[in-house]
């Protein structure tokens, strides 16, 4: 086994768990604080991929840029998503089964969606800096995983920021512990949820502009990442943010060491058996509370 | 700014079991008034007629403030919350994954809190002392007497201008229960809070009344003008007392 290639594949896995953490934490958000089982959540992420496509070909716009302006119409949704799983499902005790069948729909219908509007093939972005590389020593790196890499560490850090240091933050972690008490200390539990997932869903935007910088995109290229991206939410410990950035670079290292020494085809296993070890010892998760 | 509280004829219930029947109580400024009775026999549905979490079917409840009338039935209770009314809620109900220092933070939510946030944090924590020390451990794992504190402590972080209090003693050893009365006859004294404490433990009650009501099924039985009153009824006398 060669240093360099161990490096090499080292700093991938970095990279592509930056990249990971942008995906989950609107899952560890959704799932972890809100018990919201949105098993939807990688199709937004795709909405938001297509999203950097179309204004990338259309207009010639940079993908992190579109991922950024279309950030309000992706909170707007998820606001929206949220208020008729309310009304529909939450309000009368019913989410546990039918809300799981309700975002099943929502990922099958936005999938049917995207193929009918867009096909089946896959769609990719232009620019400047995909494709290039700098060197780090004997690490190569592409800017097409760095500015994803980039994108995942900064969201990572404004979520956990905003979810720690504002009214409104504290009051989201509180809101699934206690929502009588929440109400008790003046706040809105509907409108704190509400708010809470619109902003789920917004980090969905952004990380669908970066995985259209990764490679290209289909609109069923989502169910790819559902286990993994749940398997991150856990293994991180659900709700905490620090956690979910944490288990995104292990997951990330460990599936590009697994697929540079092993073969690609044994990096998801090897991600859901270190979920597993990792449960049996730590049922909270790595950073659960 | 003078407040009271009013309570004028409350009937409230849940389903088709009425608890309460026509049951009216005051409390004016800088007052501290319990309210005793045993198990079952409405002091927690009152409490929640007043914080919005229960609906009475008829009867008024309203704040008197200034002079102005302000009515409480209707409102939701982060309503009730932002017009400076906070409970203690029974069982505590702290967050209770979340640290001490945040459950204080969340305790100071409503607008008129976060002001003063600051000088409260400030003396909580000299009030508390236990909860400084503690104020990076999850909430959860502390002792059912430091939650207690804990949780008059988040209830004081919303600055309220009225306090209550349900059933601070359930499931607390002796020692606490005092300890945890003493600190709300001390916070009130200094705070000029307006308080009403739903209670069964006569004898902790007591200790910081200034006045009471005895509620019996539903229905105020006896309104006690101070301790003594109180402590003098035969009801008290037959319940708490033993004699």
């Amino acid at each position: 086994m060669s240093y360099d290639l161990l490096l090499n594949a080292v700093a991938a896995g970095l990279l592509l768990g930056g990249f990971y953490a942008a995906v989950s934490l609107g899952i560890s958000v959704a799932f972890g604080l809100l018990d919201v089982v949105n098993i939807a959540h990688p199709v937004f992420v795709i909405l938001g991929a297509y999203a950097a496509y179309v204004m990338n070909a259309r207009f010639g716009w940079d993908p992190v840029l579109t991922g950024l302006v279309f950030t309000p119409v992706f909170y707007l949704l998820g606001m929206a998503v949220y208020r008729v799983y309310y009304a529909s499902f939450e309000r009368k005790g019913e989410e546990a089964l039918r809300g799981l069948v309700f975002f099943f729909g929502i990922m099958f219908i936005v999938e049917v969606l995207l193929i009918l509007v867009y096909g089946v093939d896959y769609r990719l972005v232009e620019a400047p800096y995909i494709g290039e590389s700098f060197h780090l020593g004997p690490v190569s790196i592409a800017y097409r995983l760095f500015v994803p890499f980039l994108g995942g560490v900064l969201l990572a850090g404004g979520v956990y920021l905003f979810l720690g240091n504002t009214f409104f933050g504290r009051a989201i972690q509180g809101v699934s512990q206690d929502s009588l008490a929440l109400r008790l200390m003046g706040a809105d539990p509907i409108r704190i949820k509400t708010i809470a997932f619109g902003i789920a869903i917004a980090t969905a935007s952004l990380a669908g502009s970066l995985l259209i910088i990764i490679g290209p995109v289909e609109p069923s290229i989502g169910r790819e990442y559902i286990g993994r991206v749940f398997a991150i939410a856990v293994l991180g410990g659900m709700g905490s943010i620090g956690g979910t950035f944490a288990a995104s670079l292990i997951l990330g290292v460990v599936e590009s060491l697994t697929s540079t020494f092993y073969g690609p085809s044994w990096s998801t296993a090897v991600s859901f058996g270190v979920l597993l070890l990792v449960l049996a010892l730590r049922p909270a998760g790595l950073f659960g509370r | 700014m003078a407040n009271k509280l009013v309570v004028k004829n409350v009937e409230a219930g849940y389903g088709s079991v009425r608890v309460l029947h026509g049951v009216s109580v005051e409390v004016a400024e800088g007052e501290t008034v319990v309210l005793l009775g045993a198990n079952g026999n409405g002091k927690s549905t009152l409490i929640k007629c007043i914080m919005g979490m229960v609906r009475p079917e008829a009867g008024e409840i309203y704040l008197e403030r200034d002079g102005q009338r302000v009515d409480l039935v209707g409102r939701a209770p982060e309503e009730v919350v932002n017009l400076g009314i906070t409970l203690v809620p029974e069982g505590r109900r702290l967050f209770p994954k979340l640290t001490v220092e945040e459950n204080l933070l969340l305790g100071a939510y409503r607008p008129d809190a976060r002001r003063a946030i600051g000088s409260n944090i400030e003396f909580c924590y000299k009030a508390f002392p236990i909860l400084e020390e503690r104020r990076r451990q999850l909430a959860g794992s502390m002792s059912g007497g430091e939650q207690q504190m804990l949780a008059v402590a988040r209830a004081l972080m919303s600055a309220p201008r009225i306090l209550l209090v349900d059933e601070p003693s359930v499931g607390l050893a002796p020692i606490f229960v005092s300890r945890v009365i003493a600190k709300i006859k001390e916070l009130k004294e200094r705070y000029n809070l307006t308080v009403l404490m739903a209670e069964q433990n006569f004898n902790q009650a007591v200790k910081i009344a200034d006045r009471g009501y005895i509620i019996v099924h539903g229905q105020i039985e006896f309104e006690g003008k101070d301790a003594q009153a109180l402590a003098g009824h035969e009801l008290v006398k037959k319940y708490y007392l033993g004699v």
